[in-house]
């Protein structure tokens, strides 16, 4: 146990995260962490989601325990398994049982990219049980009230095969995000890219402009993440035009008539 | 080489055609003297430009020889390629044109030098234009730049400087003032603008308050211009940059002017910094310091219009405006037209909200629809009517929708159900308002359900593929007019008679495919898995009590194997397969369709004919997402055989919309009686060289094509085609129902 908490104490946020607030976001979240109700986050990739997660976590003073989701993920995966030690069978927790069992805060990021059947585990822990069934164990876990469930997806991918089962969903309270307004943004990027407010607004504009681009082939535009980048890219003295190829057009297409048009842009604000 | 030599050899390459002999000597005479090399490398090009128009290589004879004059060698080809796209986009007129002056249309440009076209263009700026507006701002070719809020104009080819990178930079900023004319809010009417009349344009009621109302507009015109560059410079300044020291290069009607108007000193101004010393003129010191000062810096146009009404006042009677051009990236204004766009949108938005009001309403019975045009029986009423409809829809459409439509040929396709390309969202908006509008309103509703119904109806808008020609190594653009077209569901005994005649097959396949249905299973001795795996586990404990390396494979682990197919079979309905062929065929088809329906695989069924490059038509029988229903047998029973079997672009057809489907593996299955053949010259080599290169790029991307054939020749060709494993040959029809299935089973497992 004692290796556990040690394990558990890694996942704690020292320091506090930047984290500039859009709307009410946090003081909805807050109220769902009170009252025990999971939180379901939506929106494109690369806008703040996990960030936010962090910054709450850092708030409320919570270990925050990540998983990234994929198409492989099993039960066990996030549960637990015996494992074989020394010629003997050892119980290890998952991650979302490590997370229960600590009071800490689960964040299943990208959950649409797990299978169904893995996400139906969440379900009791999920309502009002807020109970953690380890069948293998034969054990049920309570969740303490410090506990958190968060899941994270974006819902333009636009696919059939990716989206959230109704019964999974409304277990949750949603916050919908989206990139910030172009001054936060601006604020944003200036801040955590370290540019000029000069520079970072440029940036702001090419990445508004991509985002323009939907009907023209380009599934998603420019984040706040890549502008980020952008900006790291550009105070490491790479001249801005190639930082912007690197780090934006190179990143969003690989079509060509689309790079020659987002160079277009590149070279028009720059 | 001597005249005689030159034919024989011409005629070897035309052959089997007999082309006269006083064209042929006509067209080789001059090419006597040349030098062999020459005469090699020209008469290399022959076989490609012969099968497209002997018209047009006899020119290329003529135009050959002085070509040289400006080409290298090794050149030819390449500008014999492109002169076959001119003769496809512009006739035999345009590509006349383009031999006739083979510096400027063809060697300047291959060099980076000269004029550039905006189709050369197009596919960068679009999409950064789309970018710059956050929508979808269409390009189309005009005489002068312009934009009517829906679209931007521009000419369709520029030449002003020498290189054509900076004939680039020129087009750039065209497009990105275009832009930014709707962004700074040239066309917006400040609201103490009065309204004279509600069909003009609120800009173009202030211009006609003056007595020279043309004057006033491009006084305004001029202003704004300058207000916009200056608002480029603050949200494009990299833009702006690069074209400070062109801008003062470009060409200014008042360089020749022995009297520079207000506009002239203007536009110097301007472009080359040149302003005029003040004591100019009354009237030219004014629109100096307003444009520097005032309205050049406004965030609005209003400044504009009170600079104009102050300017009028000043102009001399004598002063003619009209002699100076405007800019080229400024273009003119269409100011009627963005009215008219304007008023469409909102009649359409009212028109919507009335059919959504109205549509518990019962429709209007057939015979008023007819009565309104009614000049002679009631189906000449009704073909009347359509015809109307369709010239008031097209005169209604954009211009940039009227040439999307004459681009791809459309006037040449059967007039009735022809419907203009879809890339301009309002066309069907447009007809419904058309119809609706001609005192039909019940009948708007009414069509929607019946436009699709009718005896083999057009069901969604063609699409337009290229095609590819091997002898020039290049596609044939725009060339086909692929329309998906509806099968009429036809009701007999066919389905009930071959699920009898097949009744035991059919159970045997379904067990059979049953076993192709994967799902969940355990997998054992795994380095890592779910759970432990006992037996590995006690052999590992026994082998460290015997003194053996234990092995680390403890594990058992669930894996699903999901059979993420999707698979189109894609039948050819040609002539040819007619009788034995075609029932064999749609026995196949209930077949696999029953055996199937116990699988996940997503399927999906699509028939093939048609007539020429303009009538490629596909029949659904099963879309991807259908169910197997009553419609989708009594589809099945109605295929039959029908025209040619232009095979390519109905592969094309598939790739594309295989593109919208989400699976790992995409199967595409054609089912065909014989070689890939039309009505046209569409046959031979041609005919399968495209088909194999609309294979290969199906393949690019991310589908399997897989033949299946009865044709005995198949062997010749089919391996080229498709590639050695991908198709077989079935030696008997009779067996077809049975070996499909199979095949299906083993490409799949």
């Amino acid at each position: 146990m004692a290796g556990q908490q040690m394990r558990i104490d890694e996942f704690r946020i020292e320091q506090e995260p930047y984290y500039l607030p859009i709307g009410n976001e946090l003081a909805i979240a807050e109220a769902a962490y009170r009252d025990g109700t999971p939180l379901l986050l939506k929106g494109p990739t690369g806008c703040g989601k996990t960030r936010f997660m962090q910054y709450l976590a850092w708030r409320l003073q919570r270990p925050l325990v990540t998983v990234s989701c994929h198409d492989d993920l099993s039960t066990s995966d996030l549960v637990g398994r015996y494992l074989i030690r020394a010629s003997e069978a050892v119980w290890t927790d998952g991650p979302l049982t490590m997370a229960v069992r600590a009071g800490a805060i689960c964040y299943l990021d990208e959950i649409v990219e797990a299978r169904k059947d893995t996400t139906v585990v969440i379900h009791p822990l999920a309502d009002d049980r807020r109970q953690l069934p380890i069948e293998k164990r034969g054990e049920l876990l309570t969740a303490p009230p410090e506990f958190m469930l968060a899941v994270s997806y974006n819902p333009g991918y636009q696919s059939v095969l990716k989206d959230l089962k109704a019964s999974t969903r409304q277990r949750f309270v949603a916050l919908s995000f989206d990139y910030p307004a172009a001054e936060k943004e601006v604020e944003i990027v200036c801040r955590e890219g370290r540019l000029a407010p000069e520079l970072a607004k440029s940036l702001v504009k090419l990445a508004v402009m991509t985002r323009g681009l939907k009907d023209s082939g380009l599934a998603e535009g420019a984040s706040t993440r890549l502008l980020i980048q952008t900006g790291k890219l550009i105070g490491r003295g790479i001249p801005v035009k190639a930082a912007c190829r690197a780090s934006i057009s190179e990143a969003l297409t690989d079509d060509r008539e689309l790079l020659a048009a987002l160079d277009e842009m590149v070279s028009s604000l720059f | 080489m001597d005249l005689e030599r030159l034919k024989e050899k011409f005629y070897l390459l035309v052959a089997p055609s007999l082309p006269n002999e006083w064209d042929v000597e006509d067209a080789l005479g001059p090419l006597a003297e040349s030098e062999s090399a020459c005469l090699d490398e020209i008469f290399a090009q022959i076989p490609a430009i012969w099968p497209v128009s002997h018209a047009l290589c006899f020119a290329y004879l003529s135009a050959a020889g002085p070509a040289l004059c400006y080409l290298a060698l090794d050149e030819l080809s390449l500008w014999v390629h492109t002169l076959l796209d001119r003769y496809e986009t512009a006739g035999l007129h345009g590509a006349q044109l383009f031999m006739a002056d083979v510096d400027q249309q063809f060697a300047r440009p291959l060099r980076g030098q000269g004029c550039l076209r905006l189709a050369d263009v197009r596919s960068r700026l679009q999409p950064y234009v789309n970018g710059l507006a956050g929508r979808e701002l269409p390009l189309i070719a005009a005489v002068e730049a312009a934009t009517d809020s829906e679209a931007i104009f521009l000419p369709g080819e520029v030449g002003v400087f020498a290189e054509q990178e900076e004939n680039f930079l020129l087009y750039k900023l065209m497009v990105s003032f275009q832009w930014a004319s709707l962004a700074a809010g040239v066309f917006i009417a400040p609201r103490f603008l009065a309204l004279h009349r509600k069909s003009a344009h609120p800009l173009d009621c202030f211009f006609s308050e003056f007595p020279q109302p043309d004057h006033a507009r491009r006084l305004f015109h001029l202003l704004e211009t300058g207000r916009v560059l200056e608002f480029l410079r603050q949200e494009l300044p990299g833009l702006m940059r690069s074209m400070a020291p062109l801008l003062p290069r470009l060409p200014l009607t008042g360089d020749e002017a022995t009297e520079p108007n207000v506009l002239d000193w203007l536009q110097r101004g301007l472009l080359r910094g040149q302003w005029p010393a003040d004591g100019h003129s009354p009237l030219t010191d004014r629109a100096m310091a307003l444009m520097r000062h005032g309205a050049g810096l406004a965030a609005d146009n209003a400044a504009s219009l009170e600079a104009v009404r102050e300017l009028m006042v000043l102009l001399p009677p004598e002063e003619d405006l009209a002699t100076t051009r405007p800019l080229i990236f400024q273009g003119i204004f269409r100011l009627q037209e963005m009215r008219n766009l304007g008023m469409k949108q909102r009649m359409d938005k009212e028109l919507r909200l009335m059919q959504a009001t109205s549509i518990s309403l019962p429709a209007v019975p057939k015979q008023a629809d007819t009565d309104v045009h009614s000049g002679g029986g009631e189906g000449q009423g009704y073909d009347a009517a359509l015809i109307m409809e369709m010239e008031r829809a097209w005169d209604q459409l954009t211009p940039f929708m009227q040439s999307q439509a004459q681009q791809i040929g459309i006037n040449e396709m059967p007039p009735p159900t022809g419907k203009p390309s879809q890339e301009h969202g309002p066309t069907q908006a447009v007809q419904e308002t058309v119809s609706a509008t001609e005192g039909r309103a019940g009948s708007a509703i009414a069509r929607s359900p019946h436009a699709g119904g009718r005896k083999g109806e057009e069901m969604a808008e063609p699409v337009v593929y290229d095609e590819w020609d091997y002898r020039r190594k290049g596609f044939r653009k725009k060339w086909c007019v692929v329309s998906e077209k509806e099968l009429p569901p036809v009701q007999n005994a066919f389905i009930e008679q071959t699920l009898k005649k097949y009744r035991g097959q059919i159970r045997r396949l379904r067990h059979q495919f049953e076993l192709l249905q994967t799902g969940e299973r355990f997998v054992r001795r795994q380095r890592e898995g779910n759970d432990i795996d006992i037996d590995a586990l006690v052999e590992s404990r026994i082998d460290i009590a015997a003194g053996l390396p234990p092995s680390d494979r403890l594990f058992i682990r669930l894996t699903r194997d999901h059979r993420d197919i999707a698979v189109t079979f894609l039948v050819d309905m040609s002539n040819s397969t007619s009788g034995w062929v075609g029932q064999s065929i749609k026995e196949a088809l209930v077949l696999i369709c029953e055996a199937m329906e116990v699988l996940d695989d997503r399927y999906a069924i699509y028939g093939f004919s048609g007539m020429r490059r303009l009538r490629c038509e596909i029949f659904p029988v099963k879309r991807i997402d259908e169910r197997y229903s009553k419609t989708v047998r009594q589809r099945i029973s109605a295929i039959g055989p029908r025209e040619y079997t232009r095979m390519a672009p109905a592969i094309r057809h598939m790739t594309s919309l295989f593109a919208r489907v989400e699976a790992k593996i995409r199967l595409l299955i054609v089912l065909s009686d014989g070689k890939p053949e039309d009505y046209d010259d569409y046959k031979g080599d041609y005919a399968i060289e495209d088909t194999r290169h609309a294979l290969l790029e199906a393949k690019a991307k991310g589908v399997h094509p897989f033949c299946i054939t009865i044709d005995r020749q198949a062997h010749e060709y089919m391996a080229h085609m498709y590639g050695e494993v991908n198709y077989i040959f079935i030696d008997k029809i009779q067996r077809l129902p049975a070996r499909m299935s199979e095949i299906y089973r083993t490409l799949t497992s």
